[in-house]
């Protein structure tokens, strides 16, 4: 295996791909897909395996596997058209994130999704990397907003890549507004880098938020807290994002309302809004008003799941309906000794713990629900490697699963069995 | 239009495969007369008709996987079909196919407030979803033109839009969940009330596979607070590009209109005529900006998009004042189909998408092929997104004035492709604009999607003849050249 730092952006290059050769294993570092193509083809021939790299920051993401050798993708770099008036962005794949989000910014725009930075909790793979966009949408990881904005799979509008074939093919388009053919742009979204390796990708850009700020509302109890934001939502103040912290994690982050939890709630958008919402919204929740550049510092941290971050626990991830996240969380053994935070109004669960039962509890209460996700996000032992990290599939929708991978990938060479074993 | 060959082998063994779907289905739910099957023979897209083999009305989730599974087995294809509302042919028949009515799933099963959605069968309509919990404060956000009629079922099937998807997003984006039938008949449930699985995003390729893939047996939806308020302005403009470079400045300013609307000149004078919505005759683009929210913030940005229209050049700007002004706004806009249906025997309603910076280019192409063609068109756009509805005037009396039409037609669709857009915006490529793919996909790029199809369905028997100019047999597909024929981990299940 190669170590994490061997997957770097590099900083110099010509317009060849580079190869490294370290023992039998090979370093591909591609500058766009035609090479993409012959390093598939090359290793195909030989019945070898890749594994796909932006930046590296997600790699710890999956399942453990081992490939014969890498893909590394960084060097897909740079914007090639943002047209901030037609909310449409195109750039490659492995363009840092940072790069990204200065171009927005610079034209008051945003990624609505609001994509975490996860290396806070899976750390760094070189200093102030944050990833890249292409990795971002591999893993289709959405933060606070996604709740009432979408994910990042509602924002990718078109791409090009090479599937495992190593052949080159695009789907979707540059515009907002498409039903032509399949919207493989979804399949891409979350696929892992399993189905393609790509290089051109179009996203859509939404304006951002004039200003922000956020109500804390205290609550007995978690059922409490998400029926209280359950009501916030009923109402026409249009909240933006919602988190529940537990009153130590609440003392911690500095917004604690004195009881055991506290709801957090974000409103965005021009001034005079903003003000005017709280205003009901305090009236109808006797809530406190934290100011925006303290809720903006405290959804950072919420986002990046920071709270949880310090601590060397597993972090679990669970996504369920908000109203079952009490009974999830009260099915819990006590014993497990849980660090929790709450987001998408209850949907959203991080979870982390230092015992490795964690993750079968979760699994078994979630198969109590009518429907709900787990994965394993981090772990500080050995815990992945007795536990499959993402939710295994049902045997129905596992098949179809293996179908799909093979219609892109049918010998299995990109990124093989980082989700799923066989996939 | 071709479709694919008949198979007359089925097509012979009629009696005995409506015996069957009798045994399957209640035998009421089997129409098999020519006369009761001619309610079926042709969906949105009139020009083209052709009655089924069979229609099949089943009434449960387990029965459809009985229709299908047996269907599968036998080799007879299956054409999925909601309300028959699609504009692009997504649901008509073929002569050797079962019409697999969704029509009596028309319940609603849970309107649940604490997950703020809804769980529907298929078969209920789209505006009903809106129904079923307005009382409450609540609506379901994607509304295309046709939502008294459109079943839920076909705008997954579709990914329909409509005039507020700038701001609340399409079926996709909407949509939290599907039970899902396959060819082979096993159902699976896709997504769910939570938000983001793991998994690969088959609900999201699903969505907008015009029935090529599986058939949607139930729906969960994502239900929204309904806006405190909501105001529009009419804005006039003398010139075409004028009109759309307020539409950019109005969203380079950060602001992001519940729906943008423009009608060119001929689509404003027809509309007028028809609805006396006050249009302004003489202009030669009109602009309908709906905002919504809480109050202050209407009436806020309002003044922003009323400052910003006028810098670009607007020669008449109105803002509504009540309820009632904003609806006569939007009663020309809503009725712009039916106007240019009372000044043309004829028309055809294309759908394609373009970058929206290329507008002006857009309506100088159109105008010159206008006058090629010998045939008026009038245009509504969804300004906002850039999708355009040209409505090309002919009459089918003429002899070769459709054929003339069509080729209009697909010349505006070449020029979207060439700007940089798409052949569909919402509307779908059914057999429509199935010839047309070519030209904004390559042989790779339609090559891999058929490959995604063979996954779901390898024998090519749900919807044949829709979406794809050539079908190509899943085996050819997957054929894959190794160099040196060496498979990794060869000791691994390969298929």
């Amino acid at each position: 295996m190669f170590t994490r730092e061997s997957c770097r952006i590099p900083t110099c290059r010509g317009s060849r791909a580079v190869v490294v050769r370290a023992g039998d294993m090979t370093e591909y570092q591609i500058d766009n897909l035609g090479q993409a193509a012959e390093a598939i083809r090359q290793v195909t021939a030989d019945g070898q395996r890749l594994e796909l790299c932006g930046a590296g920051t997600k790699r710890h993401l999956g399942r453990i596997a081992s490939y014969d050798h890498l893909l590394d993708a960084g060097g897909m770099s740079g914007i090639i058209d943002y047209q901030p008036e037609e909310l449409v962005l195109t750039l490659r794949a492995g363009t840092p994130m940072n790069v990204v989000e200065d171009a927005l910014a610079g034209a008051r725009q945003m990624l609505a999704f609001e994509p975490p930075s996860m290396t806070r909790i899976l750390g760094e793979a070189q200093a102030g990397v944050r990833g890249t966009i292409g990795g971002l949408i591999a893993t289709n990881i959405s933060g606070p907003r996604r709740l009432t904005a979408g994910a990042a799979r509602d924002y990718l509008l078109g791409f090009e890549a090479v599937s495992g074939r190593g052949e080159h093919f695009k789907s979707g388009g540059k515009v907002m507004k498409n039903v032509t053919g399949y919207d493989l742009s979804k399949l891409m979204c979350g696929s892992f880098g399993t189905l393609g390796v790509m290089d051109e990708i179009t996203i859509k850009t939404l304006p951002a938020p004039e200003t922000s700020c956020s109500l804390l509302v205290g609550a007995d109890d978690f059922a409490g807290a998400v029926a209280l934001i359950a009501r916030v939502f009923a109402s026409p103040h249009e909240p933006g994002a919602s988190a529940i912290l537990p009153a130590a994690i609440a003392a911690e982050e500095g917004v604690d309302s004195g009881s055991p939890f506290t709801a957090v709630i974000r409103l965005e958008g021009i001034e005079a809004s903003v003000r005017d919402r709280l205003g009901h919204l305090q009236e109808m929740t006797g809530g406190d008003a934290l100011a925006e550049a303290a809720s903006v510092s405290l959804w950072q941290r919420i986002r990046d799941v920071q709270p949880l971050a310090e601590k060397p626990l597993d972090i679990w991830k669970v996504s369920c309906a908000p109203a079952d996240a009490a009974k999830l969380l009260g099915s819990l053994d006590p014993r497990l000794n849980i660090r929790m935070i709450a987001d998408w109004a209850g949907g959203l669960l991080w979870i982390a713990s230092s015992k490795a039962q964690l993750g079968p509890a979760l699994r078994k209460a979630v198969q109590g629900l009518d429907s709900g996700f787990t994965m394993l996000v981090r772990d500080v032992g050995v815990t992945r490697e007795k536990i499959e990290p993402l939710q295994p599939l049902s045997g129905g929708m596992y098949e179809l699963h293996k179908r799909v991978k093979a219609s892109f990938d049918p010998l299995g060479v990109l990124n093989y069995e980082r989700m799923h074993q066989g996939i | 239009m071709l479709m694919p060959e008949p198979d007359q082998g089925v097509i012979d063994r009629r009696d005995e495969i409506c015996r069957t779907l009798r045994q399957l289905v209640p035998a009421d739910c089997v129409i098999d007369s020519r006369e009761s099957m001619r309610a079926y023979d042709a969906d949105g897209l009139s020009a083209y008709r052709q009655l089924p083999l069979a229609v099949v009305l089943p009434e449960t989730v387990e029965q459809i996987a009985a229709v299908m599974k047996w269907c599968h087995q036998q080799g007879i294809k299956i054409v999925p079909r909601g309300a028959g509302t699609s504009l692009s042919g997504g649901a008509l028949p073929l002569a050797d196919a079962v019409l697999l009515g969704l029509g009596k799933f028309n319940r609603i099963l849970e309107i649940d407030y604490d997950n703020r959605c809804v769980v529907a069968q298929p078969g209920v309509t789209n505006l009903a979803i809106t129904k079923a919990v307005e009382a409450d404060g609540f609506y379901y956000a994607p509304d295309p033109s046709s939502q008294i009629a459109c079943s839920v079922g076909g705008n997954v099937a579709e990914n329909s839009g409509g005039v507020h998807c700038l701001k609340y997003g399409l079926t996709t984006n909407n949509l939290l969940g599907i039970e899902l039938v396959t060819i082979e008949g096993e159902i699976l449930r896709l997504g769910g009330k939570h938000l983001d699985a793991g998994d690969y995003d088959l609900m999201g390729v699903m969505t907008g596979s015009e029935g090529l893939l599986g058939v949607v047996s139930e729906v969960t939806l994502r239900i929204l607070q309904k806006p405190a308020t909501a105001r529009a302005l009419l804005v006039g403009f003398e010139d075409t590009g004028d009109a759309g470079t307020a539409v950019g400045d109005i969203i380079a300013a950060g602001i992001i209109p519940a729906g943008m609307e423009m009608m060119d000149g001929l689509a404003i004078q027809a509309a007028e005529d028809f609805a006396n919505a006050g249009y302004p005759r003489e202009a030669a683009a009109l602009l309908i900006i709906e905002l919504d929210g809480p109050e202050v913030e209407v009436d806020a940005l309002i003044g922003r998009v009323e400052a910003i229209v006028r810098k670009a050049g607007a020669s008449s700007v109105r803002v509504s004042q009540s309820e009632e002004e904003r609806n006569l706004f939007w009663a020309g806009r809503k009725s712009a189909f039916p106007a240019v249906g009372r000044i043309s025997p004829d028309y055809l309603c294309m759908d394609g998408t373009i970058p929206r910076r290329r507008l002006p280019d857009m309506m100088r192409r159109m105008a010159s092929l206008s006058q090629q063609y010998g045939l008026r068109v009038a245009n509504v756009f969804h300004a906002g997104d850039g999708n355009l509805h040209p409505l090309i005037l002919f009459d089918a009396n003429q002899p070769g004035e459709l054929e003339r039409a069509e080729e209009f037609g697909a010349d505006i669709l070449r020029s979207c492709v060439e700007m940089g857009g798409v052949l569909t915006g919402e509307h779908g490529v059914g057999v429509e604009k199935r010839d047309l793919m070519t030209i904004q996909f390559t042989e790779d790029d339609l090559k891999q999607q058929q490959r995604l199809k063979c996954a779901f369905d390898p024998g090519h028997l749900l919807n044949p003849g829709k979406m794809f100019p050539q079908l190509h047999r899943c085996a050819e597909l997957g054929r894959l050249h190794v160099h040196k024929g060496k498979l990794p981990h060869p000791d691994l299940p390969r298929f």
